[in-house]
């Protein structure tokens, strides 16, 4: 067994820096699927149950399509990501709905990743199947030393703020899965610098601000990734640090309605900046999605060319 | 402090129950109309799943009779059902009713906050602690009793002798238990319920169907949403086993007195097809369709809400049960737009192919002992 398939879908965008640094250090290699293409969402969606949430749909075209290309699929268990959160349902039933898709996959291997648990009593797992892959003792614990070194820097806090570009800011809020897919996200962050604003992302907002924000909820948010878009949300509503907000949302997402509607609710309460709501679906057609984003660009520019002390600019 | 909870099941006569030993001031929730769903659906984000949409629209109409006091389950797990009451909240409020929202957590996560959450309905300065909790003891002890009185009736509606006899046993033990209060009073009335139930006359050797029904908790009790399924197979000589109760969902201990089988026998069971929790009822759905196959039913019926996350999940998980174990599954997907045409279409051809490969089995059954 040499070839480790890593479909590029869901927590790969976040982790799979550290996930190919595991299957490197044990000197197998790492095949990663390619960049979301028009076939892999399809044959995604033909593969899966049509009420799952566009992610996971995306995620099984990227499995099928490392059918040929590995001897041995890696999907990870993402148990916990931060302390007191919970994960996704998906992420936490990933690897079971991976087995049930196809009966000729290659054999998929999942071991649990409890990032809350600060002493990696984890790691236990991927020892082990280092050890299933062939490797020896000591190769198997300097690829897991390997991988916490490399999840390390992933997590590590972001100095400074958010810094302001030419032009005026725009917070856009979503999953890094869905951003960070060029097919999906249908290029919206490059789009969106082309018409002369600049994106901000959640990931870029400090943890402190955001745990700032979020401690303002009358009820604790459980869901890692939407706690944090909400919390980054806010922070940028609140200080004024963008012109507007984009919310991107996948169909039928769980959590992601919930907090739509969370956003949505306190938006109108405040009434500070902006806000527009977009759902991705594997039918999403270009146009239609660009023609909303240039709408709600120049909405935002012209509200800041009528009102100098508004947000469209935010120097701070 | 006028209450309204809503419904689900025999919540309704839990409620009333609790109403009675606290003495509070309670407004009974109608029936869900269609009318009930087409106001929550329009107040309620597109993707929220179908009991926040349900539960919406009936805390509309509570609040035009007068209730002032919202009653919501809450709960932390990955599933959204915890984070209802927050988002029904605001809603309600941006549409300008005044009221207040307080959120049950259940006992099964934390007795703690069950018992912080139930102190904004029942006050300290009402009912003392040691009270309250020999009290919610007893309510729970009804609430155990009234689920294995249904759990008698979906075993036996299919071969009642004559029709209805099996509703009318229920609905005199259900009254019996229901002005039963004390411990005394509960175990004179579960004798009394039993003897209720040996009246009535079973056809035991009559062919019938062993049919489990799985799922989500609000959709597989609410008989407005999933069609009246225990009357329907009742009608149908099916003999019915649910895995899923109120009882079960809030054992503090999970124990799931009322199904027999405890969680980590049920989690053992799902293992190989599903090998962590998922939140919700989940993990329950497989584990108690891999149990109901290795008992021996005909098939499985799956109720979900649409969108249920962790019923998703297991719908996912469940072509594999069904394959590998060799029993029908119906996975029915819930909202807002299904018709009842549609379902008993889909119901009727499972019931077909269970009978199917019953006669097959039997047929081949009988031609092996001719043989030997």
């Amino acid at each position: 067994m040499t070839r480790i398939g890593l479909p590029r879908a869901l927590l790969f965008h976040q982790y799979g820096d550290a996930w190919k640094s595991f299957i490197e250090t044990l000197g197998l290699e790492p095949v990663v699927s390619s960049t979301t293409t028009g076939e892999i969402l399809t044959s995604g969606t033909a593969h899966t149950d049509n009420e799952s949430c566009l992610p996971v749909k995306v995620f099984t075209g990227h499995l099928l399509k490392l059918k040929e290309a590995a001897d041995a699929i890696l999907v990870p268990r993402v148990v916990t990501q931060n302390r007191g959160m919970k994960s996704c349902p998906k992420y936490l039933g990933l690897p079971d709905i991976a087995r049930a898709i196809d009966h000729d996959l290659p054999p998929i291997f999942a071991p649990v990743m409890d990032l809350a648990d600060r002493r990696h009593k984890w790691v236990n797992d991927w020892y082990e199947m280092a050890l299933r892959f062939g490797a020896s003792q000591s190769a198997a614990r300097a690829a897991v030393k390997a991988m916490l070194a490399s999840l390390k820097s992933c997590m590590a806090p972001l100095a400074g703020a958010a810094t302001t570009d030419a032009g005026f800011n725009v917070g856009v809020a979503g999953h890094v899965y869905n951003l960070q897919d060029p097919r999906v996200s249908m290029g919206l962050l490059d789009r969106i610098r082309v018409m002369g604003a600049s994106p901000l992302v959640v990931e870029k907002v400090p943890r402190r601000l955001i745990r700032r924000e979020l401690k303002t909820l009358e009820r604790k948010i459980r869901w890692d990734s939407e706690s944090d878009i909400v919390g980054a949300v806010l922070h940028w509503s609140r200080s004024r640090s963008v012109a507007g907000v984009i919310y991107l949302s996948s169909f039928a997402c769980g959590p992601g309605s919930m907090i739509g509607a969370l956003i949505e609710d306190q938006f109108g309460r405040e009434k500070s900046v902006p806000l527009m709501s977009i759902t991705l679906d594997e039918h999403s057609g270009e146009g239609g999605l660009v023609t909303r984003i240039e709408a709600f660009l120049d909405m935002l520019r012209y509200a800041s060319a009528n009102d100098p002390s508004s947000a469209a600019g935010g120097a701070r | 402090m006028k209450i309204a909870v809503p419904r689900m099941g025999n919540l309704s006569l839990i409620i009333k129950d609790m109403v009675q030993r606290f003495d509070l001031d309670y407004l009974e929730t109608p029936p869900f109309t269609e009318q009930t769903m087409e106001i929550g659906a329009a107040l309620a984000p597109e993707f929220a799943c179908l009991p926040l949409k349900a539960v919406l629209g009936t805390f509309v109409g509570a609040l035009a009779m007068g209730a002032d006091t919202l009653v919501t389950g809450g709960g932390h797990g990955p599933c959204r059902f915890g984070y209802y009451g927050e988002i029904q909240r605001r809603i309600l409020e941006r549409e300008g009713h005044d009221f207040r929202m307080v959120v049950l957590e259940p006992p099964s996560v934390s007795l703690r906050a069950f018992h912080d959450s139930i102190r904004s309905v029942i006050p300290r300065e009402q009912v003392g602690f040691g009270t309250l909790a020999r009290e919610l003891y007893l309510t729970l002890s009804k609430v155990l009793l009234l689920d294995m009185l249904d759990k008698r009736a979906l075993q036996l509606r299919g071969l009642e002798v004559v029709a209805g006899s099996v509703d009318e046993a229920l609905a005199d033990a259900q009254e019996i238990v229901s002005r039963a209060f004390t411990r005394k009073e509960l175990s004179a009335a579960r004798k009394e319920g039993d003897a209720r139930f040996r009246e009535v006359e079973i056809e035991w050797d009559r062919p019938h169907l062993k049919v489990g029904l799985v799922g989500e908790i609000f959709v597989v009790l609410e008989t407005f949403f999933n069609f009246d399924i225990e009357h329907w197979l009742g009608r149908r000589n099916v003999v019915v086993e649910r895995s899923v109760t109120i009882s079960d969902t809030c054992d503090p201990f999970h124990r799931n007195p009322v199904f027999g089988y405890p969680e980590h026998m049920v989690a053992r069971m799902a293992k190989p097809y599903l090998s962590h929790e998922v939140g919700g009822d989940g993990l329950l759905t497989v584990g108690s369709s891999v149990i109901f196959a290795r008992r021996g039913f005909d098939a499985v019926v799956h109720f979900l809400p649409f969108t249920c996350m962790p019923e998703v999940i297991a719908k996912g998980v469940l072509g594999r049960v069904s394959q590998e174990l060799e029993m029908p599954v119906l996975s029915l997907s819930i909202d807002e737009q299904t018709g009842k045409a549609g379902v008993e279409t889909r119901l009727e051809a499972l019931l077909d192919l269970a009978w199917s490969n019953k006669a097959k089995s039997l047929h081949a059954r009988a031609e092996l002992q001719a043989v030997t």
